[in-house]
């Protein structure tokens, strides 16, 4: 159980960093190959990334109480978003199966 | 100095950084070893390579031990052992200065006495007195360096055109100088908050070395007075009339253990005894929360009825947390690991900040032939390959020296601290002589002491990686396993580097589609 949260503090905020930087231009554009990320794409993804970011601290207060647990989340923010930007970086590819969901889920909402 | 505020605020990121860089990283580093002090103990100490799972113990079988082997009437105490220090020591001040005895925890038995420094007495030490202890000039560097490094973080964010575009963006560049500031960047504003709170809290907790007024002025009797009032200390006078024989400290501990909330005592010290007026503290262990709590009870040391039980005002518990955040003494295992990843990513900032330096004045100083960069390469090689060069050696020489040994009255310990300082002046006068090309030397040279450490540590105990690991030294195993991973990673750049040397750029480096982008 411990060993699982840990696990689901770090991948929450690497998937919280990962929603964040899509939603930048720069790193859209790479997935994407449109120059600009839409709007509401923009808004959805930061939202999501910044919850996400809350719900690693929630879990990690949950795992550790407030003194490690809190320690644990301001490392882990480090850690994750480092992890981020390495996968940009050197595996850029490990992204676009979520870019491309983002995407689909933007069609959707567009054309319903 | 530039005319506006960001270019005056650059202007002391880079001279400041240049200045104190060195230092910083002589302190991150040995700092990131910290957090794994007491492995690196057991590593360097093979006798206490011990396995305790961490069950209370019972101590009333030492006291006698412990009367006969403090020679004086200064205090003397028991030190509990804890899974990473499975080992119980009997502290003293004995004929030479403070001594220690070492017992395995489970049968009583002497344990060979630790002959390195290691971990908690050389690299801890060195963290903050960086090995120069006359007039606390370590201490003041490295208070210099901590402030330093909080106005490098904040002039840093401040020189930092596009913080929030730039936040997740490393372009892999054929000019070094792209990477280099990509690099330092990210490393910089990803660790920010990490890099800062160590800074601050590192200086708070010497804050009283580097302010006396405040103690001087704030507490009556000075330094004593303010030890008094900040931790609530009781103490009564030596009555020099014979006493009745110690109590039972285990039923004194058991009594703190209660109140306490189950926590182990960590430390329990008698004073005075065999005096009328002997008493015995009891301090919880350090491993249960971040603070650093000290919390101690004092027992009348004959009938074991708690004299005084220490209030710790809010202030002070600030403080101690403050202390323990930076200490990392807790029972965490996760947050160890994070703690020595963050540390790292804080030598590579500090690493990447000063290779920028270098390379984007290269051409311009050969254009006007001027040293600069030259001096300052060479500078860098010795001061951050040369730290890790240096601390390898160290590894190495402990187990390469035999027990016992001594060299025209030097001991063991001093040897192995001689050889980490020689070697890191080599590697200096090696920066400067071989400038670019040293990087590679020294790759190599890591590479391959960091596997003659694993392998003399497996020929010189028979405690290889799996064995270590399945006889549950995890602290051996693990050690071995950092320094196979380094040795790899070192490997790995040095063959890199060797290519780009020669002009042939590997794979990894041709044009991307990430490259070249606006920024």
């Amino acid at each position: 159980m411990q060993a699982v949260l840990i696990a689901a503090v770090l991948a929450v905020s690497y998937l919280g960093f990962a929603f964040l930087a899509l939603s930048q231009d720069r790193h859209w554009l790479h997935f994407s190959g449109e120059r600009h990320c839409p709007p509401r794409i923009a808004r959805s993804l930061r939202i999501a990334g910044y919850a996400l970011l809350i719900v690693g601290l929630g879990l990690a207060l949950f795992r550790d109480g407030a003194g490690f647990g809190s320690l644990v989340w301001g490392t882990t923010l480090t850690v994750g978003s480092f992890a981020v930007v390495c996968t940009l970086t050197w595996r850029p590819y490990w992204l676009r199966p979520l870019a491309l969901v983002c995407q689909r889920l933007a069609r959707r909402a567009v054309e319903s | 100095m530039g005319a506006s505020f960001r270019e005056s605020m650059g202007w002391l990121h880079t001279w400041a950084g240049l200045v104190i860089g060195l230092l910083l990283f002589a302190v991150f580093w040995t700092g990131t070893l910290c957090v794994f002090d007491r492995e690196i103990d057991r590593w360097m100490n093979p006798s206490t390579r011990l396995v305790y799972s961490g069950e209370p113990i019972a101590i009333d079988g030492l006291r006698e031990e412990a009367g006969r082997l403090s020679p004086r009437t200064a205090p003397w105490a028991i030190v509990l052992p804890t899974p990473r220090e499975p080992v119980l020591s009997i502290g003293y001040r004995g004929r030479g200065g403070f001594e220690r005895t070492l017992f395995d925890p489970l049968t009583f038995k002497t344990v060979a006495p630790a002959e390195s420094w290691a971990g908690t007495r050389f690299f801890f030490p060195f963290h903050h007195t960086l090995h120069l202890r006359i007039w606390h000039l370590g201490t003041w560097l490295t208070g210099l360096a901590g402030v330093a490094m909080m106005a490098l973080c904040i002039s840093g964010v401040i020189i930092h055109r596009k913080i929030f575009v730039d936040f997740f963006t490393l372009r892999r560049s054929r000019q070094p100088q792209r990477l280099l500031l990509d690099l330092h960047n990210t490393t910089g504003t990803l660790g920010l908050i990490f890099y800062f709170v160590m800074s601050f809290s590192g200086v708070t907790i010497l804050a009283s070395v580097y302010y006396p007024s405040g103690v001087w002025v704030a507490f009556e009797g000075g330094r004593s007075g303010y030890v008094r009032d900040t931790y609530d200390v009781f103490s009564r006078p030596h009555l020099n009339q014979p006493g009745p024989p110690l109590g039972s400290l285990d039923a004194m501990a058991a009594t703190a253990r209660e109140a306490w909330g189950g926590l182990n005592p960590g430390l329990v010290r008698v004073f005075h005894h065999g005096d009328r007026n002997s008493y015995v503290e009891v301090r919880p262990s350090i491993e249960a929360e971040v603070a650093m709590r000290t919390d101690p009870f004092f027992f009348d040391a004959a009938t074991g009825a708690v004299l005084y039980r220490t209030s710790i005002r809010e202030t002070t518990q600030v403080q101690q947390f403050l202390t323990g955040l930076h200490f990392a003494q807790f029972r965490h295992w996760t947050l160890r690991w994070l703690y020595f990843a963050l540390g790292l990513l804080g030598c590579v900032l500090i690493v990447t900040g000063l290779l920028f330096w270098i390379e984007s004045r290269r051409k311009a100083h050969a254009a006007a032939d001027w040293k600069g960069v030259g001096f300052v390469e060479g500078l860098t090689i010795g001061g951050t390959g040369g730290m890790v060069l240096a601390t390898l050696a160290f590894f190495v020489a402990n187990r390469v020296l035999p027990s016992g040994a001594t060299f025209r009255g030097v001991a063991r310990y001093e040897l192995e601290i001689w050889v980490f300082l020689a070697v890191w002046v080599l590697s200096f006068a090696h920066g400067w002589m071989r400038c670019g090309a040293a990087w590679i030397d020294q790759c190599r040279l890591v590479a391959g002491l960091c596997i003659l450490a694993v392998a003399l540590n497996g020929a010189t105990t028979g405690d290889h990686v799996l064995r270590a690991w399945t006889d549950g030294k995890l602290a051996v195993a693990g050690m071995d396993l950092v320094l196979l991973a380094g040795g790899f990673a070192a490997a790995v750049t040095a063959w890199r580097l060797q290519r780009r040397r020669q002009g042939t750029a590997p794979k990894q480096f041709r044009h991307h589609h990430l490259e070249g982008q606006s920024s």
